[in-house]
This record gives C-alpha cells, structure tokens and sequence, in this order.
C-alpha cells in the first residue's frame, strides 16, 4: 500500500523531471526528500514533478514540496507539476497550492513555463 | 578344630556384621527421616553427638571387655574354640564401632582430595609413632607354642591393645579415604570393583577368626590373593588427579609420596617375622591383623600408582588449568550477561577476566557506536594501561591495526609491535610487545574491540585467539543485551511521556460544548496514534455570536499535537478581538508562519455561527469544505482560502475569503477533518465525500448527536479492521430555529 517511487529523468530542454508513482505519506516522503536533495546537490533548479502515477499525496508529501520550493526558487528556479489526477489535485487545490506552484495539464506545458521565464 | 566349626563361626561372624550394619543403617535412615523437619537444628546436633558418644562408649568397653579376657586367659585357660570365638567377635564388633564412629566424623567434615591424602598420610605417621614408642618401651614380649602366642607379662597385652586399637583404626581410616578417591568419578565397574575388593579383604580377614596367630590357612592364603589382586585393579581409579589444579597437583604429589613410604614402613615392620611388637596384634585378633596387614599394602600400592600418575600429570597440569580458567570464565561471563547490564560493568569485567586469562599485561576494551543508535562510545574500559597510550591506536589511519580490524572483521595478532609496519606508527611502548585485536562482532557489525597486549614480543599463540575469539562472541552478546535493555528502558519512557501528552492534548479539546436553545453541536475527535493533530473549539465571542474551530495539523504524533497547542492558543486570543472570520485567518497565518516548521502547515475553518439569526459565516484555511445540507439543498462549501503556515503575507490575504448562509430550521452542517474522507478500506478506497454526503442526507432529520454516531459509526465499518485511518475530527451542527425567528 505504501509503495512509492521516484524516478528522475532529464529532458532535452535541460529540465529535470521527477515522476511520482504510487502513495506518498509520512513514510515515503523522504524517498521524495532524496530525490530532491539530489537534484539540489547537482544544482538543477529547474524541475516538472510529473503526478501521472501519483495515486495519493499525504499532508507530510506536500510539506516536501514547502520544504524545498524557497532553495529552488532562491536560485533562480522552480518546481512546477503537471498530469495530476482529479483526487491528488483535489488535495493541492483544498490547501491553496496552485496559488503558490504551477499545477498544470501536462509536462509539455510545465517545461514551456520554464522556457517562457 | 573341625572344618564345619570354623564355617559355623565364619556364617556366624557375617550375620552378625550383617545385623550391626542393618542396625546401623535403620537408624541412620530414622535420623535423617524420621525427624521431621520443623524440629530444630539443635536437637539434630544433639541427636549427632549422642549417637557418636555411644559409638565411642560401646567401642571402649568392648575394647575393655577383649583387654579383661586377655589379662585372665594369661593365667587360666579359657577353652579354645568357645572363647576364641566370644574373643574375635567383640573385636570385630569394637572396630564396626569404631568404622561407624569414623563414617560419622569423615561426613561432618568434608575435605578436599588433596586434604583427604594428607589425613591419610598424617595417620600412618602417627601409627609408625605409635608403633616405634611402643617397641622402645620395655615389655617382654610373646613366648610361641604351637604357632600360639603368650604374653609373657600384663604389660605386653596392655601394649598389645593400644597399638591393635591404633592399627585397625588406622586400617579402617585408610580404606574409608581411599574409598573416596577409587570412587571419585564414580562408574559402573569402579563401584563394583571396589566393593569386590572390600569383600575380599573382609573374607580373607575373616577366615583366619578360627586359627591360631601364627597359623597360614588356605582360605585366607586364597583370599588374600584375591584382595591383593583386586588392590591392583582399584590402584589405577586415580580420575581425581586430572582434576586438581596446578598447584594442589603438588601437593597431592608430596602427600602420595609420604603416604606412599608410610605405608611400605607398615608393611614392612609388621611383615617381620621375628620382632615382638608386631605380635602385639597377631596375638590380639588374626582377622585384624590380616585385615591391616591388607589394607597398609592397598595403600602403598594406591599412593605409589598415584604419586607415579601424579607425576605424570604435572607437565600438561598447566594447560588442564588454563583451561579450567577458560571454561569458568566463560561460565562467569555468560551468567553476567543476565545480570549486568550497565556497559561499563560489562566492560570492566570483560577485561578483568581477559587479564586473567590468557595473561596479558595490559587489556581495553573500546565501544564501537552503532550509527543513529546514540550510545555511549569510545573506551569503555581498561587494565594497566593509560587513556593517553589508548589514544594512539584510535586513529583513523588506514593502516593502523584498528582500520584493519574494523574492515576485515577479524581477529589480528602482531607478534612483534616493535618490527612490525602496521603498528610502526605508535610511540615505543616498553610494555607492548605483541598484540592482540579482537572485533566483537552482532550482526556482522563490529560493536566494539577488545585489545590485549604482552610485554613480550610472539606473547600469543593460537590457543589464546580461540580463547578470545570466544569471549569476544560472549562479549558481544552482552553489550548488545545491555543495550537492548537500554533502549527498551529509553521506550519505557518515551511511552510514559506519549502517554502524558496524550492526556494533555485531551485537555486541549473542549470538555463539553455550550448548550444553546436555537441550534445543537457535537463533536468527537479520535487520534489515530496517541496524540494526533486534530483540534476543535468553541468559544462565545459576544452575547449574539459562537465562534467555532476545527483544524487539522500536517503530520502526526506530538510534533502535531504541538502546533495544535499552539493554534489553541491563537483561538482563544484572537476569535474574540477579530470576529470576522477572514481577518482571524490572516491574524493566525501570521502567527503561525513565523513559528512554524517550513515543511508543516495548519489546515483551518474558522466560523462564527449568530445565536438568534442563524447567520453562518465560513472561512477556509485550506481545510476540508464543510458539508451543508437543508432541505432542499446541499452542497460541499469551499470558500477559497491557503493552508496556514504555507505562506506569508499577501498571497494568503488576496486568497482568503468568506462564505455567508443563514440557516434555516432543520439545516445541518458537518466540518470534519480528511481522516473522514480519507479513511481507507482494506482494499485501498477511500471514503470519500459522496459516501459522507450519502450517511448525513440519510439521518438529517435526527439530532446532532445522531447524525455524529451515524457518521462515525460509517466510517468504522467502512476501514474494518485492517484498513487506515488518520486521526479524525467531526463537528456537526443543527439548526433548530428561533421563538423569534418562528414569529417573524
């Protein structure tokens, strides 16, 4: 029940894209956490989290994101989402996260966010 | 004399000893069960004494009987057979006294093997004294007829008496020791043929009772043959050498040796045919004379076999202690695992006994934290040696012998610290000749090092790593029970403190709710842990208006349950300064953003709720949206609104807003918290707001307090035994309308 994975991937355009997969809740968040820590280490700001998979979101998996948004955007960069299914945008939107992130249709459009910037 | 007669007599003899000695066991058997065993110490003491003092009693006035007939039979004659017979038979008698009386007293005292050959060898001193003091002094001796003896004068038998009384007391001490020796490690066989062997010499012994002093038989000729035959065989039961130690094992091989040549004097000097002082007890009992003349000769063979083995035991004495050390260390250390479980204890011991045992000059014992586990590390313990040497071996050099031992997990013997490369780095150390490393290892993970050093240079052989490598394991068993224990005792106490918050954070949730005419609330709130991070409260803000609270804390557990303090406190200072919800909102995000963990946030619904209108207003903090049903209507409000705590400033306050509905009579509305909707089912569905929507529209016409049961009581069934549920928080209210509201 709590599988979760990360899988990080580099598109063309430079962006660095996380795709979610399975559950994220207290106990996988710090599968999350690395991943992001990763991407900070290698000083890659410029990242899409890709929630086709991502089945549910817990409140400790959105402090994730809180967690590392300030570094991101501090540099330069930003975290951007894309293909969430209507129950984990549920989630985001209850909390008033598209206020704060971009929470878009799809990668392609998340990465032209970027570009556009 | 007829054969028949001497039969006669010998059967006689036997069912007398017989008699005696069942007697004699019956009445040990009543001592020691017949008492029973509430009657005190103290009798049993006197009931000891008394039968000892009629041991003694009986022995002497036999002894004094035997004497009497001696000093009369040396002027009247007696008859022959009759009053031979009358003769041996109360010798034998005062003897069983006397083998009873020795029984008693060689039981009270319990000695070791090596004592029990220095009592015996101490007794055949005091018994050549006797003999050579009684040959000084001026007797005249025996005149022989007939292979017969008579005492020349009174002086003689008196003689004859003390040293017979000597020498069978002698004989029988001598027997009843080595009987503790032959049976030692007691066998099948060794028991058999030691008995076999005391029948012998009882038989050979008795078998003379009818002939006269100086007479040979063929039955005692037979039998002695058969006892000494049988000496031999219980000669070579000398299991209890290979058990002394070291030390003893000299002893036992000086005692051997005394006894040895005590023994060969008694044997000689009472084999010789012509001296005087040996008639003595001939002429005082033939039976008893054979019987020590026996027994002397089973001792000097049994201490000549022992000192002779005794000997040949001494050069492995050494290894047979070393291990004898090794196994009670061993034995030691593995019964202070269940005792010891403070780690410096363990430690100090630990080196103690590795001191001992493969004598090192120095030992040390350093704890290898474990990671994340925060024990104590570093140097737990040592023995001759000082903290500022140790140091130097703690070092993270890659070729220091600890980097070593750390990465290959396995025991590391430098045999000269001097020559060797791997130590070279380490200041001279005159006391470090050679030395030794051991991992202790659980798990495969070294837990810690054991270092013993000697000051000379090839100090250990193998025999000291295996024994090491043992005790390391031993070792290592007990400091990771010690530090199981410790952390059980550290969970002990997490608990309790979950357990006192848990009753804090209960304090925190309003006790009961006000009580108002126009509109009923209930609300139940249940952890999924013991402590959650649910919250709702209720506070009359003025005389027309409720204000109402539930929330909900990322997160779980008490870092959870401390924000929900926090928010607590935010309530009930700030709902009654800023009434309208929205403001309340932004007032809390402020508070909160500042204080809070930059990965937590603060899901919220702040309403105030008009007594007498009915006028709800909602603001929304990200939280769950409330569930209005009337009777014509229903739906899920979600004014917009941010979690607490995610931002500051202006983006909360530009998405912040505020619902208004004026309830109407028989309205309900449901805040909960997503441990509601969220709520899973063994299979992985969620609850889900249609499901809640479903449970409320059912039972809307019931009271509050129903409607709460109806949901909770759903939302149990639904996540059964194996599903999930977060903590969960349901506040329901119900508007039942106004007199005044009715009248307009």
């Amino acid at each position: 029940m709590s599988d979760f994975k990360v899988n990080i991937r580099e598109r063309s355009d430079s962006i660095h894209v996380l795709e979610l997969k399975g559950y994220l809740d207290a106990h996988t968040t710090p599968i999350l956490e690395d991943s992001f820590q990763k991407l900070l280490n290698e000083k890659k700001y410029r990242i899409v989290v890709n929630c086709k998979e991502l089945n549910y979101i817990s409140s400790a998996g959105l402090g994730v994101f809180m967690a590392f948004i300030e570094d991101v955007r501090a540099n330069a960069g930003d975290i951007k989402m894309s293909d969430m299914s209507p129950k984990v945008f549920n989630i985001f939107d209850l909390l008033g996260f598209p206020m704060l992130y971009d929470i878009v249709k799809t990668e392609e459009e998340a990465a032209g966010k970027f570009s556009k910037n | 004399m007829k054969i028949s007669t001497c039969r006669v007599v010998l059967c006689g003899h036997l069912v007398c000893f017989c008699i005696v000695y069942s007697l004699f066991s019956f009445t040990n058997r009543n001592f020691h069960i017949g008492i029973p065993k509430n009657k005190t110490y103290q009798t049993e003491q006197f009931l000891m004494r008394l039968r000892k003092l009629l041991l003694l009693t009986g022995a002497f006035i036999l002894t004094l009987a035997v004497f009497i007939i001696n000093t009369i039979s040396k002027n009247v004659d007696l008859g022959d057979t009759l009053m031979q017979y009358v003769r041996s038979s109360l010798v034998i008698l005062s003897f069983l006294f006397i083998f009873f009386y020795i029984q008693i007293i060689k039981r009270e005292r319990s000695r070791s093997v090596v004592q029990n050959i220095g009592a015996v060898a101490t007794f055949a001193g005091i018994f050549l004294a006797v003999f050579l003091i009684i040959s000084l002094l001026p007797h005249k001796g025996f005149e022989i007829r007939q292979l017969k003896l008579f005492p020349l004068d009174y002086l003689t038998i008196f003689f004859s008496s003390i040293l017979s009384l000597f020498a069978g007391t002698f004989a029988i001490v001598t027997v009843l020791f080595i009987k503790d020796l032959v049976l030692y490690k007691r066998k099948k066989t060794s028991a058999r043929n030691f008995w076999i062997l005391i029948g012998c010499l009882a038989i050979a012994s008795l078998s003379t009772i009818m002939s006269r002093p100086l007479e040979e038989t063929v039955w005692s000729g037979i039998f002695s043959g058969l006892a000494i035959l049988m000496i031999i065989v219980n000669s070579f039961r000398l299991s209890w050498i290979a058990y002394l130690p070291r030390k003893e094992k000299i002893y036992a091989l000086l005692y051997s040796l005394l006894a040895f040549f005590g023994f060969l004097a008694i044997l000689v000097i009472i084999s010789i045919q012509d001296a005087q002082t040996q008639k003595g007890i001939q002429y005082y009992s033939s039976p008893l004379f054979t019987f020590v003349q026996l027994s002397s000769m089973f001792g000097a063979v049994y201490f000549g076999m022992s000192f002779v083995s005794t000997l040949f035991h001494l050069p492995t004495a050494e290894a047979f202690d070393r291990k004898q050390t090794e196994i009670s260390s061993l034995h030691n250390l593995s019964r202070l695992i269940n005792q010891v479980f403070d780690l410096k204890d363990l430690a100090d011991t630990a080196t103690k006994m590795v001191t001992e045992v493969v004598q090192a000059s120095s030992v040390w014992l350093e704890i290898i934290p474990t990671a994340g586990a925060g024990h104590k590390s570093g140097l737990m313990s040592s023995r001759n040696i000082s903290e500022d040497v140790i140091q130097h071996f703690i070092t993270t050099e890659e070729t220091s012998p600890r980097t070593i031992v750390l990465q290959t997990k396995k025991v590391l013997m430098i045999d000269d610290v001097e020559e060797d490369k791997r130590t070279k780095h380490l200041p001279k150390m005159k006391f470090a000749g050679s030395l030794l490393i051991i991992p202790l290892l659980s798990h495969n993970n070294v837990i810690g090092i054991l270092y013993a050093t000697k000051e000379i240079s090839f100090g250990f052989d193998q025999d000291d790593v295996d024994i090491l490598t043992g005790f390391a394991d031993q070792v290592a068993i007990a400091i990771e029970n010690a530090r199981l224990i410790e952390r059980s005792l550290e969970k002990e106490r997490l608990q309790r403190e979950l357990l006192l918050a848990q009753e804090m954070q209960k304090r925190l949730l309003p006790q009961t709710l006000p009580k108002f005419s126009t509109f009923e609330m209930q609300a139940v709130s249940s952890p999924a842990l013991e402590v959650g991070g649910d919250y709702y409260d209720v506070v009359q803000i003025d005389k027309d208006r409720v204000a109402m609270v539930i929330g909900d804390v990322s997160g779980k557990g008490v870092g959870a349950a401390f924000y929900m303090a926090e928010v607590k406190g935010i309530f009930q200072s700030l709902a009654k300064i800023y009434c309208s919800p929205k403001d309340f909102l932004i007032k809390a995000n402020e508070s909160l953003v500042s204080s809070i963990d930059k990965r937590s946030f603060i899901s919220l619904i702040y309403s105030t709720i008009h007594i007498t209108t009915g006028e709800l207003v909602i603001s929304r903090g990200g939280h769950c949206p409330v569930l209005y049903v009337s009777s014509d209507h229903r739906e899920f409000i979600k004014p917009i609104g941010m979690g607490l705590g995610i931002t500051a400033g202006k983006i909360f306050e530009e998405n912040v807003e505020e619902k208004k509905i004026m309830m109407k009579k028989g309205d309900v509305c449901v805040f909960y918290t997503d441990g509601v909707t969220e709520s899973r089912s063994s299979s992985g569905d969620e609850f889900g707001y249609e499901r809640l929507q479903e449970v409320v529209l059912a039972h809307k016409d019931r009271s509050a307090e129903e409607i709460k049961e109806a949901i909770i009581q759903n939302v149990w069934n639904y996540t059964d035994a194996e599903g999930y549920h977060d903590d969960l928080t349901i506040f329901v209210i119900k508007w039942l309308g106004t007199t005044s509201m009715e009248q307009l």
